[in-house]
């Protein structure tokens, strides 16, 4: 069961980190990554730190994705 | 062709790769250093030798003191490089505006936001004081102050949560981290002789929980300052 979890939390952390690297749209990039650090944020608090877990839910899906968004938003969504 | 030699020369690169991630010592293992070496230790004696009871405070703290109060340094550091960058290039500075888009966070969000602002806060508050008992500490209740603090930003205004923070206040919470550290350090040498000390005399105990608590608030304070601080000078006009 415990692996089971830990698995599908390790295959959908590859899935939204190759997404993020294909995404050309750089908002999705940015909810996408988002996203991952959730994932991340599971696998920290199932590994049994949950110190390091609440600092990737914090910065890691917070504070950076709203960084990123305020990025976006002054330059352009779109790669080059 | 070039995209050929690419594929595989980043194939050839991840073969040792692989292997050696392979050859890692399983996870929990027991003939690992991590469980044979100094861990072993710190584990026995942490809270003994440290005097906090969260074994991760204790290496954080004391026994890898220095390695934290540079670590806040850095951030620090990093801090001043990003207002010197986008302070230098506007003329305004950091005024607390909210320009962008100009499209209001819907009724549901600000309900939600503003209803649990003050359990977020609490929440922060607690987990910067009892970093020395439970998971947690100024680093990650800070981050959690820093993230409220950008909530409520964007939902009552810039304008009602900047008048909380005066100018000249957020200048010393921004360097709160470093400043708790050095002054800790200072004191360390005045009661102990060696730079971040702590007194390990049984008579004054309550000074070491009181030096741990210290440098956990000020490592949480400057922490959401620095957060805050590089969320409005980036969407500042």
């Amino acid at each position: 069961m415990s692996t089971a979890f830990d698995i599908t939390l390790l295959l959908l952390l590859i899935a939204t980190a190759l997404a993020v690297a294909r995404l050309k749209d750089l908002l999705a990039a940015a909810v996408v990554f988002s996203t991952y650090s959730l994932v991340m944020c599971l696998l920290w608090l199932h590994r049994g730190a949950p110190d390091v877990a609440m600092t990737e839910a914090a910065v890691g899906a917070g504070v950076t994705t709203v960084l990123f968004l305020i990025a976006i938003g002054r330059t352009t969504r779109r790669e080059k | 062709m070039k995209k050929a030699l690419v594929t595989s020369l980043l194939i050839i690169a991840a073969i040792p790769m692989l292997i050696a991630v392979a050859a890692l010592p399983r996870h929990g293992a027991l003939d690992t250093p991590v469980q044979t070496g100094i861990s072993a230790h710190y584990l026995e004696f942490g809270v003994e030798e440290a005097g906090a009871e969260n074994i991760v405070t204790d290496v954080i703290l004391n026994y890898r003191g220095f390695d934290t109060e540079f670590e806040v340094t850095v951030i620090f550091t990093s801090l001043a490089a990003v207002l010197a960058l986008l302070l230098g290039a506007s003329t305004a500075g950091a005024t607390l505006s909210r320009p962008g888009s100009g499209v209001r966070p819907s009724v549901v969000v600000r309900f939600v936001v503003r209803l649990l602002a003050p359990f977020t806060a609490m929440f922060a508050i607690y987990v910067i004081l009892n970093g020395h008992v439970s998971p947690g500490g100024g680093f990650q209740g800070g981050a959690v102050l820093g993230a409220l603090f950008i909530t409520l930003t964007v939902v009552l205004g810039g304008a009602r949560v900047a008048g909380a923070f005066p100018e000249a206040s957020r200048r010393w919470l921004q360097i709160a981290a470093p400043l708790t550290f050095a002054v800790a350090g200072v004191a360390g040498v005045l009661l102990t002789g060696f730079y971040l000390g702590y007194p390990t005399e049984v008579g004054l105990h309550w000074l070491r929980t009181f030096m741990i608590i210290a440098i956990e608030i000020g490592i949480g304070v400057g922490g959401a300052a620095i957060i805050a601080t590089l969320f409005i000078v980036m969407e500042a006009e």
